[in-house]
């Protein structure tokens, strides 16, 4: 027997034990797990594609759904995307597909632990890695739509700047906040399901007061709203480099992206201090 | 403390909100609390919670086999979780040396829609084991799931005994040092019960420390080395398995109405008084014996006697029958005389009954006594059956010059 392996249980853990040590905790579980969250999210992805008959297509399609609605709105006159130097669908498929790292990743993560309900109240394995899995989905996802914009480019003979390389650097800061906001929302829903609902309405409205289908605006109250915004930097200044190489947003990207590391770090010490009382209650 | 120990639990209490909306403003609460840093204050009740397990302390050592036992919502399962470190401790420490492993609604973890062959990889990786040590072990899984070329096949078109068999296999498979069992051996058949009792009893003999939770003190007198009677919240210590036993099903008896015995006696024509029994706690092989006595103005002839013992906490009769099974006829003769009846060498172990005795008048036509008296049987230690018997051990030599 590895005696080693020493595991205690009080009230309080980890205010006794400091809140230093909370850090490599999290490290060390987060490592040994690696293996876990892979198999829980091919669990995921086999569950969802099993019973479908065209089955990552979809991925393809609900994007392209999206976009299409744009675009007919445009033609029509009824909705303005404003002035876009690109061809407007390519613009359209990578931002959602960056946009849906989060809006589907937030709604996935929300979801991990209460659709693991009865087998989280049953064998103690680590929460972490559930929520870390729930974004795999997203990803993939977000990879497929790149294929996407990778046809769009040769149909379009649109030639990226060399900006679309570094595209896997620049979408880590959204992921970042993804997985913060996850980890509480996943716990909050644990708690109240009515978390899970309300964060279905916010994405949807999200989406429409973020400039990611139309151009930021100059005036108006939405201008204002979007230079607040960070997920507007964080969809929009990728995007920027990836297909033109200048962004004029420099600046508020590198702010949002601390905001998002912060975010994501108080997040997770949150989630690792309180996930045994949510079990409890899930 | 004892180096030996593998599971030291001190002083462990854990508490629960009776209502949900409030459980959440709690949960809320706490959960605010801890991230700031400050202590929960969960020592203490708040309105609307109630110690589900209070103030309970054990040491199981290596390869020992501690039963829990107790009745339903004696906190056997709340205990169970906290070793477990699903729910932690709100007052008290537990300290766990090794791998956890669990025997619990195995399964769980199982989606329908998988093969058998992804959900192993995914049970297992839940259940703690590595990649590799998943592929060392998969034939043997397989081999002891006993599922064949279902394998490749969704597990939602597994019968449930086929479910249940990969559901273990994976859990025993993972070798743990400490192996938490609930009540899951009451499924599957009987050919199955004995493997897993088997695959049990060889991770014992490996230094496996277990903590069965069962209502089965069959089970638990088979395996258990020592018993905790959790009743309550609280936690009786037994050393003795056959002293928990009995202190278990003593939790039932104590809940008996002893006040149920009620008479008819007599009509116009006979009076029944002075009805006395020999005892009310009786040992297997004890003679139970009514005396009755009368008082008539007419002679009865050819009344029906019933006898029934009855068992307090299940269905079903232990013994039920008349006067006529035993051929023999039985005629009241007028005046003041004494019925004695005798149950002879009566075999039930470990029970709480109730012995009935009606009598009727010739074809049924009247019932004239009827009289209920609760017993209890008490238990011989190391037996669990509902019947105590005669055995004999003898070893003559087989060999003939």
């Amino acid at each position: 027997m590895d005696s080693r392996l020493i595991t205690t249980y009080e009230p309080d853990n980890s205010l006794k034990k400091g809140y230093r040590s909370i850090f490599p905790e999290i490290y060390n579980e987060l490592k040994a797990n690696r293996w876990l969250i892979f198999q829980l999210f091919k669990k995921d992805f086999l569950a969802l594609y099993k019973q479908s008959f065209i089955g990552l297509m979809w991925a393809v399609i609900i994007p392209l759904v999206t976009v299409g609605t744009f675009v007919v709105l445009n033609g029509a006159g009824v909705f303005n995307t404003g002035a876009i130097a690109v061809p407007y669908a390519l613009y359209a498929v990578l931002g959602v597909a960056i946009w849906q790292l989060f809006s589907a990743g937030i709604i996935a993560s929300s979801n991990s632990l209460v659709l693991a309900g009865p087998m989280i109240t049953k064998i103690n394995f680590s929460l972490k890695s559930l929520v870390v899995a729930s974004m795999g989905q997203s990803i993939l996802s977000f990879l497929v739509g790149f294929c996407v914009v990778v046809v769009l480019l040769f149909y379009y003979r649109f030639v990226p700047s060399a900006g679309i390389l570094l595209l896997p650097l620049l979408i880590i800061p959204i992921i970042l906040l993804t997985l913060g906001l996850g980890f509480v929302s996943s716990l909050l829903n644990g708690i109240l399901r009515d978390i899970g609902n309300v964060l279905s309405i916010c994405m949807t409205f999200l989406l429409f007061l973020t400039p990611i289908l139309y151009a930021k605006p100059t005036t108006g109250i939405l201008a204002v709203v979007s230079t607040y915004n960070p997920l507007y930097y964080l969809v929009s200044v990728p995007r920027d480099l990836a297909l033109t190489g200048v962004s004029p947003e420099w600046k508020g990207f590198a702010l949002s992206s601390a905001f998002a590391a912060t975010v994501f770090l108080v997040c997770l010490v949150f989630f690792h201090l309180t996930e045994t009382r949510v079990t409890e209650r899930v | 403390m004892n180096d030996d120990a593998v599971i030291r639990v001190e002083h462990v209490s854990k508490k629960f909100c009776k209502d949900l909306k409030t459980s959440m403003r709690y949960g809320i609460e706490d959960i605010g609390r801890n991230a700031v840093g400050m202590p929960s204050r969960c020592g203490q009740l708040r309105k609307q919670e109630f110690w589900a397990v209070d103030d309970v302390s054990f040491e199981v050592e290596r390869g020992q086999t501690l039963g829990l036992i107790g009745p339903n919502g004696a906190g056997k399962t709340t205990l169970f979780k906290m070793l477990n470190g699903i729910f932690w401790p709100d007052k008290g420490k537990i300290t766990v040396k090794g791998r956890m492993g669990v025997l619990i609604d195995v399964g769980a973890g199982f989606h329908p829609m998988l093969t058998g062959r992804e959900n192993i990889y995914v049970n297992a990786a839940i259940l703690g084991m590595s990649k590799q040590e998943t592929e060392e072990k998969f034939d043997s899984i397989v081999e002891f799931a006993d599922i064949g070329n279902f394998i490749d096949t969704a597990v939602k078109h597994y019968s449930s005994g086929m479910f249940v068999r990969l559901g273990f296999a994976v859990a025993v498979h993972c070798e743990p040092d400490i192996l938490l069992v609930d009540e899951v051996l009451a499924v599957g058949d009987e050919g199955f019960q004995k493997k897993c009792f088997n695959k049990i009893g060889q991770l014992r003999d490996a230094g496996t420390t277990t903590i069965l939770v069962s209502h089965n003190m069959h089970v638990i007198s088979t395996f258990a080395d020592k018993v905790i009677l959790l009743d309550k919240g609280n936690a009786h210590h037994f050393e003795n398995v056959a002293d928990g036993v009995k202190a278990y099903n003593k939790l039932f008896w104590k809940l008996e109405d002893s006040g149920l015995e009620k008479v008819i006696s007599g009509n116009e024509h006979i009076s029944f008084f002075n009805e006395s029994i020999n005892r009310r706690v009786l040992h297997p092989r004890d003679t139970f014996c009514i005396s009755l006595d009368y008082d008539s103005q007419i002679g009865y002839d050819n009344l029906d006697i019933d006898l029934a013992i009855v068992s307090s906490n299940e269905l079903g009769h232990y013994f039920q029958a008349t006067n006529r099974a035993y051929g023999k006829q039985i005629n009241l003769p007028k005046g003041r005389n004494r019925l004695i009846i005798r149950i002879e060498d009566i075999p039930i172990n470990q029970a709480t009954a109730r012995i009935i005795i009606s009598m009727w008048t010739n074809n049924r036509t009247e019932k004239l006594f009827w009289w209920m008296i609760p017993v209890e049987f008490e238990g011989v230690n190391y037996s669990t059956g509902k019947n105590f018997l005669k055995a004999r051990y003898e070893i003559e030599s087989a060999l003939r010059n």
